[in-house]
């Protein structure tokens, strides 16, 4: 599990100064602090970044704003943000809203509301809704990653370090090469959001990375994969066999 | 040669004479009823009925002037025959011979009186000595089966015939339809025409140089002529006579007849001196009552244009009136709105001063409250009086915290009133937003010993906009740990309910309110009161700010509370139903 990476575009110390307090006190990495539109776009770019917190107005002007609209422009590049703002300024809120996806948070915030505020940009950005809010699930998936609530704080996990998950219940026990968690999300949205070339299940409870398989006992209706975990294979997921080039 | 001369006298004195008798008898006759008849039945047709008046009173000129009229005007086939008729007589009368054959002859072979016509145009033609076309008119009124029916004599027809043939030197035929005609007018005794028809014969036989036929019809004519009252008659009998004697060298005789020819031809003189006069003295009266008539027409005419211009102009004036009124109501209502608007902007404007005034004392009493507590921090700081300190800088926070507050509803209420908030309304999570608003106000509430609850559903999402609804909810909040005891309990919870809103009950146990205060509360337009509770001085505008917000969402305000024992505020909003 990482932490999420956070750039932050403040031009005030003070205000970036309490930001970082809260974030890094919930486990937050910091990318960081980008003053200025040009130096917020340079720090964007030549940094893996998840989410950004944008300060509407800089020095005066609403470069924020600008910079959304700039970081919109290039699809593959855009990541969830939020905007920050004291105004209640209804034209820059109308500017600010044609830049989806779109949160905003008035000034001043506690720190409830800024990783709430957060917890919206993931889950707007990658379109899954009232995930963190709810008591049922906990997870939001993108392409490359799963982003989990844990207690008040978000966590990240590479989708390719998955080895496999098993189900149970409302619950699935992510099993990395490094370690084993537990996460808040229905086997049925877990299927649809993850890529089949990748993923497959071979039993009920059991979905499984390919990339990790190291052997499938047929006999023994077993899959070994790496870090020597063993899981089930059943008969009606047997199929899933003929994906792989059989050397006879 | 005088023989001749002497009988072309006697013929034209013998016309005027036979023409004369005729007309009399024409408008005293059958023709008059009809006439009469058909003015009563075509009353519409004025100038048809005054043309047959005129024709009635031998008026000629004006029948003709009334009749020329009706021929323009009217329609009907039968009244403008007689037109023609009336224009026709009128103008024989006039001795135009030539117009009157003219309108005769436009009459249609239908009219009534179609064989007057054909008598008149023979009349006209014999006139006119044109005595081929006179015998054929009359010979054709001759051969009419039952001549007796007709309104006129048939001794005239056989009289004038028989002139006919005598100026057409057929002297045989002469002779007989002139006796038939004699006969005739014995029989009728009519006195003028047969002294007309003894002369006529006598001219005949005279013509032919039959004396002694001649002379014996001569001396009828003349005994008779001296029995009628016509001068010309007499002037004619006495000339012939004296013309016989003279041609019998009785001249003594013919002299006495001279005179008395003379005698006659004076008086018939005398007398048309005095038609002529009494002629030109009643066109003299016409021409003046003309000028009467005249008169009064253009006096009438003055009044008629008097009285359309009062009409009109009384009509304008009218109208004037009525927009003036119109415009005068108008205006009146207008005022009237203005009024009620004015008294009402004056009263807002009031509520907005005492605002003000109340914002500002609050406002300075906070600040006036931090420096004096600064200065007593300053103080202790110095006296290194530590534990005080700590109590003294919450005391601090809190004041500050109030003053945020209210200006924080100020700017809030401000923005709302001019319109310029970002409002947008969305799928929201109760639960987390009531966490969200908590949040702040933990420390105070543990520092009061307050004890907090917050049972709000995580299943239920209000449909609503965000900062608004967080407004809301500090306030109500805020109110609440305002009015509650230390060591009192506050919770936030939700009401189950079917309907499509959801109700978030905000519970204290504080010091509640009386009916007549929540009442006060919810109207749409409370004033700011000053609160109840002694050392806060509140301005309502919180209360007002979420009531307007509440509006806004699309919810409602509902106050449940009992004096003393605590108060819930619910607010109602919207259900968000579709998240998935």
């Amino acid at each position: 599990m990482d932490n999420i990476n956070v750039l932050i575009i403040e031009d005030t110390p003070a205000e970036s100064d309490a930001l970082v307090k809260v974030l890094t006190a919930n486990n937050y990495n910091i990318v960081g602090i980008a003053p200025t539109y040009n130096e917020a776009l340079t720090l964007f770019y030549n940094n893996a970044i998840d989410v950004v917190v944008i300060d509407v107005f800089l020095d005066g002007k609403p470069d924020g704003v600008t910079f959304a609209e700039t970081i919109n422009i290039v699809p593959n590049g855009l990541k969830p943000f939020v905007f920050l703002t004291s105004s209640k300024d209804r034209q820059i809120f109308e500017r600010a809203k044609l830049t989806k996806p779109f949160s905003f948070l008035l000034k001043p915030f506690n720190e409830l509301e800024i990783l709430y505020a957060l917890e919206m940009a993931v889950e707007k950005f990658y379109g899954q809704t009232n995930v963190f809010v709810s008591e049922e699930q906990d997870t939001v998936i993108s392409d490359d990653y799963l982003f989990i609530k844990k207690n008040k704080s978000l966590k990240k996990v590479r989708i390719g370090d998955i080895v496999y998950i098993e189900v149970e219940d409302r619950y699935c026990n992510i099993i990395t090469e490094v370690e084993k968690f537990v996460i808040l999300i229905s086997l049925t949205k877990i299927i649809q959001f993850l890529d089949p070339n990748k993923f497959s299940q071979t039993h009920r409870n059991y979905i499984v990375n390919l990339s990790k398989i190291e052997e499938i006992v047929v006999n023994d209706n077993l899959v070994v994969l790496k870090g020597n975990h063993k899981v089930v294979l059943s008969d009606k997921y047997k199929d899933f066999v003929k994906k792989f080039r059989i050397l006879r | 040669m005088t023989k001749i001369r002497l009988f072309a006298a006697s013929i034209l004195f013998f016309f005027t004479l036979s023409l004369f008798s005729q007309e009399q008898q024409d408008v005293g006759g059958l023709m008059e009823i009809i006439i009469k008849a058909k003015s009563e039945k075509f009353k519409e047709s004025v100038n048809f009925k005054k043309a047959q008046i005129f024709f009635r009173q031998s008026n000629w000129d004006s029948t003709l002037v009334y009749s020329m009229k009706e021929i323009s005007d009217a329609k009907n086939k039968e009244l403008i025959d007689y037109c023609h008729y009336f224009r026709g007589i009128s103008f024989k009368e006039k001795k135009l011979f030539n117009e009157s054959k003219k309108e005769l002859n436009e009459i249609s072979n239908n009219f009534q009186f179609f064989y007057k016509v054909k008598m008149k145009l023979g009349e006209i033609t014999l006139a006119q000595n044109e005595f081929q076309n006179a015998l054929q008119y009359f010979e054709e009124i001759e051969k009419l089966p039952n001549v007796s029916n007709y309104d006129f004599k048939k001794s005239t027809v056989l009289h004038n015939i028989g002139l006919c043939y005598l100026h057409l030197d057929k002297f045989n035929k002469a002779e007989e339809y002139l006796f038939k005609g004699a006969k005739l007018q014995e029989i009728e005794k009519d006195t003028l025409l047969l002294i007309g028809s003894y002369m006529d014969i006598a001219n005949l036989y005279y013509n032919q140089y039959k004396d002694n036929l001649a002379i014996p019809y001569f001396e009828k004519g003349y005994q008779l002529s001296k029995k009628v009252k016509s001068f010309g008659i007499k002037k004619t009998a006495a000339m012939n006579m004296a013309v016989v004697e003279e041609n019998r060298k009785n001249f003594p005789l013919a002299l006495t007849y001279r005179k008395e020819y003379e005698k006659w031809k004076d008086s018939l003189n005398d007398q048309n001196k005095v038609w002529a006069i009494a002629e030109l003295e009643k066109k003299f009266a016409i021409k003046q009552k003309q000028k009467e008539v005249n008169v009064l027409e253009a006096e009438n005419k003055v009044k008629v244009a008097e009285r359309n211009g009062l009409l009109f102009s009384s009509v304008l004036l009218l109208i004037l009136f009525g927009t003036g009124v119109y415009y005068y109501r108008q205006k009146i209502r207008n005022n009237k709105i203005i009024l009620a608007q004015k008294d009402e902007l004056d009263k807002l404007n009031a509520t907005k001063d005492k605002l003000f005034s109340i914002v500002s004392h609050d406002l300075r009493s906070s600040v006036n409250a931090l420096k004096t507590s600064n200065s007593k921090l300053i103080e202790n700081l110095e006296t290194k009086n530590y534990t005080e300190l700590d109590t003294q800088l919450h005391n601090n926070s809190a004041i500050a915290n109030g003053a945020y507050n209210l200006l924080d509803n100020l700017l809030n209420w401000a923005l709302l009133q001019t319109k310029q908030t970002y409002f947008s309304q969305e799928s929201l999570h109760l639960a987390t937003i009531v966490k969200h608003v908590e949040y702040n106000y933990n420390p105070l509430m543990i520092n009061r010993n307050i004890s907090f609850e917050n049972r709000v559903s995580t299943t239920d999402y209000v449909f609503a906009d965000m900062d608004s609804l967080k407004i809301i909810i500090r306030n109500i909040l805020d109110n609440a740990i305002k009015f509650t005891k230390d060591n009192g309990k506050i919770s936030i919870y939700t009401r189950d309910s079917d309907d499509d809103f959801c109700y978030l009950v905000i519970e204290d146990t504080g010091l509640g309110m009386s009916a007549s205060t929540q009442e006060e509360l919810l109207k749409k337009t409370a004033l700011l009161s000053k609160k109840k509770n002694d050392d806060t001085i509140g301005t309502g505008l919180g209360m007002q700010l979420c009531k307007s917000m509440i509006y806004k969402n699309g919810g409602r305000l509902e106050i449940e509370s009992e004096e003393n024992v605590g108060t819930k505020i619910i607010i109602v909003l919207q259900k968000f139903k579709n998240h998935g």
